[in-house]
């Protein structure tokens, strides 16, 4: 081997030398210097021209690219100087974030960017987003028709980071087929307790179908599980997090979420999607879930293709608290710090253009998603699915997140773990929950506090 | 970035490990029937070689052995450039990124020295994921090696169909891992999988492939055994068919069984073959990602040290020093475990 082998040192070592050259050449993070705070002097808006082309990162919520590219289209009719290119960032909002997130090594970052509510935070934080409130009011936007508690969601540090887009809260989806066969009302039941009277019947009714499985099933826990058992938890009075208190292990939230095993395991009538909840339902195997809105459309068109009838309601209170129980969520737009003024003022004109009162009652007709502008003519995408009516209504009953949920960076994903130790291994919820807290309150302690303002 | 450097950094243990030098993963593989003759053997041509090389590195430097240095050069330079820029360069950007604590995006990050390892070794993360990763790693070179040396049994065989049969094991080496995931990810879902509805046509209910952590890690191991089956039976299929002949008539003729045949001359004779695959199916299961990532999104229960990297940088986390550091544990893993193949197991391959 010996003759290969010293070649190989040698190429080896000649890599070594080069590669510690072209080292110093690399362009990663700066570690000294402050925190690159959003001291930068103000713009003055009137004096820049809009850029001739920016780019637009989405992942399609709510499987949107027809109408975002025949918005887009509508923008540069409407704007034919600045032209606009949708870029397929990934499947969902997590791929998005990570493209843009390691855009920000180059110099190429996307202009606009769909921000998931776990994600725009985190920009905010770590300053690869300009506040939106002056470049707005610059493009004369007044943002006082946004539905302020979808745009307050954007809050931070006395301003807005994101205008509200593809908005959502969850619903509860239900076969009106198996509700009827069990003999219980046809409507989403009131709360989780009348839920639990129904279940057996329903899954009794219907368990001779091939394929059947459960009366409900839990969304899968990779698609944010820690967003919709907030309903059940704050329905028993419990929570993730009260603010930046962790809550994850009171009393109150592991009842309800001792409730929640219980239906699993103890009671048996319901069951945890493997990959989405939804297409459980349409396939006939679970008589009801609890998705976001963002589905609606989707999901009637799929049950109609194939002659099944599906109902929504609102999301079923606990014996604590009835109402507010149902979560926002969704995702905004947010403007990339790292471009030039001309882009972000084009930018600017471009999410504004895409969220005004006209064009945000088509992306609801088209996906099922909440208009944001109270101005928004909502009476024909009504009148063509009449379902869209009940999420309008129970956006009136809203709450905003947990904050452990959505500022905490990968609290989500310690809570769909939990989830799965819970839900699917019969784990001690104490115990578990106990560990989730622990882990929260490092999450927080490390990552979060040292960079919150003021 | 530090995923990719991750990878790029197995590369780099590869291309060195190996000899090869055309650097990436592809290189590293040799197509089928490379098999035994692979670059494993000794070149014969060794010592002539090491001649020459001395007298080009004495005192003289004639005007051939100049002209040769320039030649050797403009062939070589090219490469190591590349290797350089594309291997090196991000693997020691990586190493240095180790000792950041750095929110990915961010454009600052703060100085931590040894603090994403201590963290790491520290925390319950390192057990878990090391455990996960030595099963699947143990399971999956296991079982394709032992799996693929039966399937090669089989297809040495003189029978009809023979060269559809071939074919047939090695697709699915050749197919993307992404589509082979998702693929049977509709074979698994305890909903509307296929498996499901068999096992219901035994009245039996599908087990939680997805969401239970053990049955998730099941899961992608036989995925990823049955995608990498192939490879294995392939080479192992070279190895066989250049078994020499007459030594297995002498055994027969001597009264040796078919088993004892086996065991006495074709397994040792095959013995370069098994290193030669051991190596490089060790460090592609080591840096398994495609098939984890697309069938287990969240890594419950199947975050190996390439997954959890990814995970904390990419997913949710945004950690990416401390991914960094992960990706570094996982370069010096496979570098170790490499040397000790080279070293140790190597003394125990017989070459005809």
């Amino acid at each position: 081997m010996s003759a290969q082998f010293d070649r190989r040192r040698f190429m080896a070592l000649s890599g070594l030398g080069l590669g510690a050259t072209a080292l110093a050449a690399c362009s990663g993070p700066s570690t000294s210097g402050g925190s690159g705070a959003t001291a930068a002097a103000a713009t003055d808006w009137s004096k820049v021209k809009p850029a001739a082309k920016i780019s637009f990162m989405s992942s399609h919520p709510g499987t949107s690219q027809p109408i975002e590219q025949t918005l887009i289209d509508a923008f540069q009719s409407a704007n034919p100087d600045i032209k606009v290119d949708l870029i397929t960032g990934g499947s969902n909002y997590e791929e998005v974030a990570q493209k843009f997130q390691t855009a920000q090594a180059g110099n190429n970052v996307p202009d606009v960017v769909v921000a998931s509510d776990v994600w725009w935070f985190r920009y905010s934080l770590s300053s690869t987003i300009v506040p939106v409130d002056e470049i707005l009011k610059a493009v004369n936007d007044k943002t006082s028709d946004y539905n302020t508690t979808l745009y307050d969601d954007y809050k931070y540090d006395n301003a807005h980071w994101a205008v509200p887009y593809a908005r959502s809260t969850p619903l509860f989806y239900y076969n009106k087929d198996h509700f009827k066969a069990a003999g219980v009302p046809d409507r989403a039941p009131k709360s989780w307790e009348e839920f639990a009277q129904w279940a057996p019947k329903i899954k009794a009714a219907n368990a001779g179908q091939p394929g059947y499985a459960n009366a409900y099933q839990y969304p899968a826990l990779a698609g944010y599980a820690g967003w919709t058992l907030q309903n059940v938890l704050w329905g028993y009075g419990g929570g993730w997090s009260k603010e930046w208190d962790i809550t994850a292990d009171s009393d109150a939230t592991v009842k309800a979420l001792q409730w929640v095993q219980d239906t699993i395991v103890k009671d048996g009538w319901a069951g945890v999607s493997s990959k989405d909840a939804v297409s459980d339902m349409t396939a006939g195997a679970v008589s009801s879930t609890v998705s976001s809105t963002g589905d609606l459309v989707g999901t009637i068109k799929a049950a109609k293709a194939k002659n099944m009838n599906i109902g929504v309601g609102f999301l079923p209170g606990g014996p604590v608290s009835t109402s507010p129980v149902c979560p926002t969520g969704g995702a905004g737009l947010v403007i990339a710090k790292k471009t030039s003024p001309e882009r972000q003022l084009a930018s600017a004109m471009f999410v504004s253009f895409m969220t005004n009162a006209a064009n945000t009652a088509q992306f609801s007709a088209a996906t099922g998603y909440m208009p944001v502008r109270t101005t928004a003519d909502m009476s024909s995408v009504i009148s063509k699915t009449p379902e869209i009516q009940v999420a309008l209504d129970q956006l009136k009953v809203t709450k905003s997140q947990d904050y452990a949920r959505v500022f905490l960076p990968g609290a989500d994903q310690e809570m769909a773990k939990a989830a799965a130790k819970f839900m699917n291994e019969k784990a001690d919820v104490k115990a578990t929950m106990t560990a989730l807290s622990a882990t929260l309150e490092g999450i927080y302690n490390k990552d979060v506090k040292p960079k919150l303002k003021s | 970035m530090s995923w990719l450097d991750a990878s790029s950094a197995h590369a780099a243990t590869e291309a060195m490990d190996e000899g090869d030098d055309g650097g990436p993963d592809q290189g590293a593989r040799p197509g089928p029937g490379a098999g035994r003759r692979g670059r494993m053997k000794p070149p014969k041509s060794g010592a002539a070689r090491n001649g020459s090389r001395r007298r080009t590195a004495g005192k003289y430097w004639t005007p051939r052995a100049k002209r040769e240095a320039w030649v050797f050069l403009a062939l070589a330079l090219p490469n190591i450039v590349l290797i350089a820029f594309f291997t090196y360069r991000p693997l020691f950007a990586n190493m240095y990124y180790s000792t950041l604590d750095w929110t990915l995006g961010s454009s600052v990050a703060t100085a931590v020295g040894w603090g994403n390892y201590v963290e790491f070794f520290t925390s319950s993360d390192a057990s878990t994921v090391l455990g996960i990763t030595a099963i699947f790693t143990i399971a999956t070179v296991g079982g394709a090696m032992f799996l693929g040396l039966l399937v090669a049994i089989a297809l040495n065989a003189k029978v009809k169909g023979q060269g559809f049969a071939r074919s047939a094991v090695f697709a699915p080496y050749v197919l993307s891992g992404v589509g082979v995931g998702l693929v049977w990810l509709f074979i698994f879902d305890p909903v509307y999988g296929v498996l499901s509805w068999i096992l219901r046509g035994f009245g039996a209910s599908s087990p939680q492939w997805i969401n239970d952590p053990k049955l998730a890690l099941v899961m992608v191991i036989i995925v990823y055994v049955w995608k990498n089956l192939g490879y294995c039976a392939v080479i192992y299929l070279a190895g066989l068919q250049s078994m020499p002949k007459d030594l297995m008539e002498a055994a027969s003729l001597d009264g040796a069984g078919s088993f004892r045949r086996f065991m006495s001359i074709t397994l040792p004779l095959l013995s370069p073959t098994t290193f030669f695959i051991l190596i490089t199916s060790l460090l592609s299961s080591l840096q398994a990602f495609d098939i984890i990532r697309i069938m287990t999104r969240t890594g419950n229960g199947t975050n190996t040290l390439i997954f959890e990297s990814y995970l904390q940088a990419f997913s949710t986390y945004n950690r990416a020093g401390y991914s960094a550091a992960i990706s570094v544990v996982l370069f010096v893993l496979l570098l170790l475990l490499t040397g000790a193949q080279l070293r140790f197991v190597e003394r125990k391959v017989h070459y005809s």
